[in-house]
């Protein structure tokens, strides 16, 4: 009678049947483990592999193309490319207060969304962004061309002697 | 329902999870193992071997897949996820994948502009090794082509005839030119080409009876480099077009003069033979030029009296002929007819056969039938029959037909598209039974040639910012008495100006007006003698008139200039010629050019340099003489302004076998 | 820490637990039924079921696997459509992405691809059993249609998602397929030029095809499971009447029923089937239906797994409208009509798959008598089982005909050679 009545609670926890927990157990464990990789698993398919957009390491030509002391905007890639003293370096154009294009001013930059103007390290003087623009690193490919990372912001020390 | 069910239901239900967790397992692995991981996993072991690796080396051992997108192209090429070595030469003669690219080809070829699959097919999606088509592989409709065939490729962009660092397309798409594949076949890329085969208006008064069946029945058997094919004729066939050729009579050899060819002189033919450098064009016994036909037999073919009209005016009997008129009397003309027919035949052809007379007219409307249905008037003007036009297919996108619609027949051959196309080109008739196109009797290399020449041609159009169009010559076609001139002597038949005219030469005539001197010129044109010795192809002695060769001088001095030649400052000190004297010491020049009575001669003699060359053109071929002549063997020795201003000034002052004359005369002209 | 605010915690879990899950893990009976009954997604069962209910051998679960491949498809179809543009040339090289770039693309799109395979073989098998074990006699006609709509909608759904992959073999199986369909007397045309949106197979074809795959033909899937198993759900499932043996064995386990069934009045069946029925043959469906549910579910998860990992779903080139393979052939369930049209166009492509469909929808209003239902092959129904059996036996045939013998030019092919 007792085995009968088992046929209708087997996985209550006061079953007496230790065997048949350890059984259920394992399941259990091979189940739940099974859902939590497929959780993982759920989360790395989305994220994607390969991008279609414009790459974040592009080469914006060679040291020639920016000439001693020159200023160059590069429209498409949001950039401003310096060659100062010191050597070549590069600050991003995007304003980060909202992401408007800032304008090269004087010395340094200004943002005309909403006012907000920078040094010529592209540090906040005034108005509403919270943080400095960014800087990102220019290497110099096998091939002599300058290579921009957006991947890789440096400090406004960056400079790459060409 | 038994008792013992729910022990088996848990049975099943850890059988069921234990199992699930093993298959999902197995998922995870099936994913980590995947090829390119485990080839960047390798990378990532033998880079440190490397020396100095590069930047871009360095990112790309974070991992994770490379993919090159030319939205433009509509290509996604991953080959980088494996071959990552291959933008960075520190990676030269690393092992597979990760050697790094051969020759300059990235250079030329940036890998973000042109990706790899472009010029290497294959699947540039895959990130594995079999479906990256490495191999052929199904369903791939154009896996990697071997190194062998790749210039198919370069043709895709390439569309100019040389395209250049691809010697076997060049070759291949020289052979469609030469053989004038595209009088019958449509084939983007040599629209605008002509090839034009002899006119056949007087053909019955041009060759002798008895040569030209053995001609339709095979060309090759007359005339070794014959272009014409051979169109497997019948010889009914050959019987009709053979009437209907030789009742085409339209212009009368002699025009009603008559030759006393009794008294014929063959020795002074044969030394006209020489003056008129006849072997410059033509070739005698498998030694001459290339441009007219093989003379070796034309006993065989031509009738004298034809043969003598065509020398005296070649442009009246054969208005398209390449063939220059030279100025020379009946007599001369008389006996350089007599010497080509009796020197150059296979044995005794007989006497002059008379004039065609009969006239079958069944046969001959049968012939021409013949004449029509093969496309004969692709090639050859005939009076007023219309130009078939192309009768062969369009080879327009040719390189992407599917090997599925091509029709192989039943022989047991490679099925790919270039395969089909060699053998098409080999054998026409190889695969179907009948096929219209004659067999050319291509080598399998020139074959092999052809096809890949053709396998560039795609069907699908590359965006503009990526074809690499043959830039059309503008035609050169001057008027006056110096076009008729040019006309007369054909002289586009051998030079060139401004990329328009014959490449026999390699003196163009864009700015022979700044390179020569004016009374050089036309004292050349009268008698052109040999100012490069080891040259095979001379200017021909035309037996031009004083004032026709002052004309062409006229016209080229005050034409054909080049501003940036004719700016120089020629007013040299002594001391400069000094200078140059020792300088040509120097730098040897004396191994290669003939001065006086020494020296090579590989270059130019230089005896009369300065009467010859003005002092403009000499600066500036000396400072750079690849930029005038590609691949000339002058060396470029880099010499400082001052040095070549010397050289200039010693070289200008050469005049009358080798003697320098004065500085001052030497700046004059 | 102070045991108050522990036990606190605890008591604050607990009650947020209630209000998610009001019975907790059930203990007593009580419990169990309620579990079923306050669940919104239980609740498709009832609170106990007939112990024949779970005899796998009376339904082998068909019903449930169908189900069952409807999610794994609908949810490895979501999961697809985050990668999937549906315009053509993309739509090929997002089939590449998946297969060479997207973690666990290629087992994805292959485990959509088989269950939708299978799923019309299941659907189909399903079919078969209602019929053999006579199922679709009153009360459950009507569900027998519902039933013959899923089964057109299964293969309208695999059918429109055939095309989706936008190779050769998806565009001219559909191109065949569509080409059947425009047999249909009078509107065939309208009908193909509707679905194609166009005279030919295009982006505009495909994007009906997209539209058509991902929502118009699930919603309506869904809807008509939820009909047919709130059918079932009432009707109970059948030949419960049939299998009065084995009371004893749970004799004196359950209390006998002491409930009454007021809102049963309002029922117009004749015979509620709750009524009917001996309360000591019923057990609880906590736990004894849902776990038995739980290991089918799990056994389809990983055979369906499997198949995923050692079979590549086809991916031949881009689809080509200048390139027709030869043979071209229509999905494989189509290929037995594809059979017939190749011997005459209007019996394959109208008149056998009208009447086919015409007397399936018809059946259960013509073959009323009530005897032999809830049986397997019951001798009472010897003369419907033998038609039914022929006719399901001899499009298997020729299905099988179609897609394994048939080669180039549809001529005769041994598929081993």
């Amino acid at each position: 009678m007792t085995e009968k009545r088992d046929g209708a609670g087997d996985e209550r926890p006061e079953s007496p049947d230790l065997q048949r927990r350890t059984i259920f157990t394992l399941g259990c464990v091979g189940l739940g483990a099974a859902t939590l990789g497929f959780g993982g698993a759920t989360v790395r398919y989305l994220v994607p592999n390969v991008l279609y957009e414009p790459s974040r390491r592009f080469p914006i030509g060679n040291a020639s193309d920016f000439p001693a002391g020159s200023t160059t905007f590069l429209p498409e890639r949001r950039l401003f490319v310096f060659n100062g003293p010191d050597g070549l370096f590069c600050i991003s154009s995007i304003c980060t207060h909202l992401g408007c294009n800032v304008r090269h001013a004087g010395a340094g930059f200004e943002c005309p969304c909403h006012g907000s103007r920078y040094d010529e390290n592209g540090r906040v003087i005034s108005g509403p962004a919270p943080k400095a623009l960014a800087w990102y690193a220019i290497t110099l490919s096998p091939r002599d061309q300058l290579i921009v990372d957006l991947d890789h912001v440096v400090g406004p020390e960056f400079r790459l002697r060409a | 329902m038994k008792q013992t069910a729910p022990t088996s239901l848990h049975v099943a239900f850890a059988a069921l999870g234990l199992a699930f967790l093993a298959i999902f397992s197995w998922v995870l692995f099936h994913e980590g193992v995947a090829d390119w991981r485990t080839t960047q996993a390798r990378f990532r072991r033998i880079e440190a071997t490397v020396k100095n690796p590069h930047q871009l080396a360095a990112a790309a051992s974070v991992g994770g897949l490379r993919q090159i997108w030319l939205p433009e192209l509509d290509r996604v090429d991953r080959c980088g996820t494996c071959h990552l070595g291959i933008d960075d030469p520190s990676f030269a003669g690393a092992p597979q994948p990760f050697s790094s690219h051969p020759g300059t080809w990235l250079t030329t070829h940036p890998i973000d502009r042109f990706g790899c699959t472009p010029c290497h097919d294959g699947q540039g999606q895959a990130t594995d090794y079999l479906n990256a088509a490495h191999q052929p592989q199904p369903f791939v409709t154009r896996p990697m082509r071997p190194l062998e065939t790749i210039e198919a490729n370069c043709g895709a962009c390439h569309r100019a005839i040389d395209a250049p660092d691809a010697p076997r397309l060049d070759e291949g798409r020289a052979l469609i030119v030469q053989s004038g594949c595209f009088s019958c076949h449509d084939i983007p890329g040599f629209d605008g080409l002509t090839f034009h085969g002899p006119a056949l208006d007087s053909l019955g008064s041009k060759v002798r009876p008895e040569w030209l069946p053995g001609w339709l029945k095979n060309p090759k058997g007359y005339l070794e480099r014959s272009k014409m094919g051979n169109f497997r004729l019948s010889n009914d066939e050959i019987t009709v077009l053979q009437a209907f050729l030789l009742s085409q009579r339209a212009i009368p050899p002699l025009e009603g003069m008559t030759v006393d060819w009794k008294k014929a002189d063959t020795a002074n033919g044969r030394a006209l033979f020489g003056e008129l450098r006849c072997v410059s064009c033509h070739a005698v016994n498998g030694r001459g030029g290339t441009m007219g036909p093989e003379l070796t037999r034309i006993g065989d073919k031509v009738r004298r009296d034809w043969l003598f009209s065509f020398l005296k005016d070649p442009h009246r009997v054969q208005p398209e002929t390449a063939m220059l008129q030279y100025r020379l009397t009946d007599v001369q003309l008389r006996d350089l007819t007599a010497f080509l027919l009796e020197e150059y035949r296979s044995g005794d052809t007989g006497p002059e056969p008379p004039p065609v007379t009969y006239q079958d007219a069944r046969a001959v409307m049968a012939g021409r039938g013949i004449f029509e249905r093969r496309g004969c008037t692709s090639c050859h003007r005939l009076g007023a029959m219309k130009n078939t036009g192309r009768i062969g297919p369009s080879l327009a996108g040719i390189g992407d037909r599917n090997p599925d619609e091509l029709a192989f027949g039943r022989g047991n051959v490679r099925r790919t598209a270039d395969n089909y196309i060699f053998l098409k080109v080999l054998h026409p008739d190889a695969l179907l039974q009948t096929s219209m196109m004659p067999t050319f009797d291509f080598a399998p290399i020139e074959a092999a040639r052809i096809a890949l020449a053709l396998a560039s041609i795609r069907k699908a159009d590359l965006p503009v910012s990526y074809v690499r169009n043959r830039p059309m010559p503008p035609p050169f076609t001057p008027a006056g008495h110096f076009g008729e001139l040019v006309t007369r002597y054909r002289c586009l038949s051998c030079h060139s100006v401004g990329g328009f005219g014959g490449t026999l030469s390699t003196v163009p005539l864009d700015r022979i007006g700044s390179q020569l001197k004016h009374d050089y010129i036309s004292k050349y044109l009268l008698n052109p003698g040999a100012v490069r010795v080891s040259v095979e192809a001379r200017m021909p002695f035309f037996h031009m008139l004083p004032d026709e060769a002052t004309t062409i001088a006229d016209y080229m001095t005050s034409v054909l200039l080049d501003d940036t030649l004719d700016r120089y400052d020629a007013t040299f000190s002594e001391a400069d010629v000094q200078r140059g004297q020792d300088l040509y010491t120097q730098l040897g020049c004396v191994g290669c050019h003939q001065l006086g009575t020494v020296g090579g001669y590989v270059g130019p003699v230089l005896s009369d340099v300065g009467d010859r060359l003005r002092p403009g053109w000499i600066a500036a071929w000396l400072a750079n003489p690849e930029r005038y002549k590609p691949g000339t063997l002058q060396p470029d020795y880099g010499l400082s302004a001052a040095d070549a201003r010397a050289l200039t000034a010693y070289l200008s002052s050469l005049v009358d076998g080798g003697r320098p004359k004065s500085a001052e005369q030497g700046g004059r002209q | 820490m102070k045991p108050p605010l522990a036990h606190r915690a605890a008591e604050w879990l607990s009650s947020a637990g209630r209000s998610v899950f009001r019975i907790g893990w059930p203990q007593t009976d009580k419990d169990r039924a309620a579990a079923m009954i306050s669940s919104f997604f239980l609740h498709i069962h009832p609170a106990r079921v007939s112990r024949h209910v779970l005899r796998p051998t009376y339904t082998f679960a068909l019903g449930l696997i169908s189900a069952i491949l409807f999610g794994i498809l609908s949810i490895t179809g979501l999961a697809l459509m985050l990668y999937y543009v549906p315009y053509p040339p993309e739509a090929y090289r997002s089939m590449k992405d998946l297969q060479f770039v997207v973690t666990f693309g290629m087992v994805l799109r292959n485990m959509h691809r088989w269950s939708a395979h299978a799923m019309v073989v299941i659907v189909f098998l399903h079919m078969c059993r209602v019929f053999w074990t006579g199922s679709y006699k009153p009360p459950r006609e009507f569900n027998w249609v519902v039933g013959v709509l899923l089964f057109l909608l299964t293969l309208g759904l695999s059918f429109t998602g055939y095309l989706l992959p936008w190779d050769q073999l998806a565009f001219w199986a559909i191109t065949v397929g569509t080409n059947i369909a425009a047999y249909a007397p009078v509107v065939g045309d309208q009908v193909k030029f509707l679905l194609l949106g166009g005279h030919m197979i295009g982006p505009m074809t495909l994007l009906r095809f997209y539209v058509l795959h991902c929502v118009i033909l699930p919603a309506a899937m869904l809807m008509l499971i939820s009909l047919h198993v709130w059918r079932v759900r009432k009707d109970g499932l059948s030949g419960a009447l049939a299998q009065t043996g084995a009371v004893e064995e749970v004799a004196g386990v359950f209390p006998p029923s002491s409930k009454t069934y007021g809102l049963m009045s309002l029922s117009r069946r004749p015979r509620a089937s709750v009524e009917s029925r001996d309360p000591n043959d019923e057990v609880f469906a906590w736990p004894h239906l849902l776990y038995r549910e739980l290991l089918v579910a799990l056994a389809v998860l990983v055979v369906l797994h499997a198949l995923s990992l050692i079979f590549m779903a086809p991916l031949e080139e881009i689809a080509d409208p200048t390139r027709t393979p030869n043979p071209a052939k229509a999905p494989w369930y189509f290929l037995g009509l594809q059979e017939l049209v190749h011997y005459s166009a209007l019996i394959g492509g109208v008149i056998v798959p009208t009447l086919l469909v015409v007397a399936l929808l018809a059946l259960p209003y013509v073959d009323r008598g009530p005897a032999g239902a809830g049986r397997w092959f019951a001798p009472e129904r010897r003369m419907s089982n033998t038609v039914f059996t022929l006719i399901a036996a001899v499009l298997v045939v020729l299905t099988v005909t179609g897609t394994l013998f048939r080669g180039p030019n549809w001529a005769w092919v041994w598929p081993w050679r």
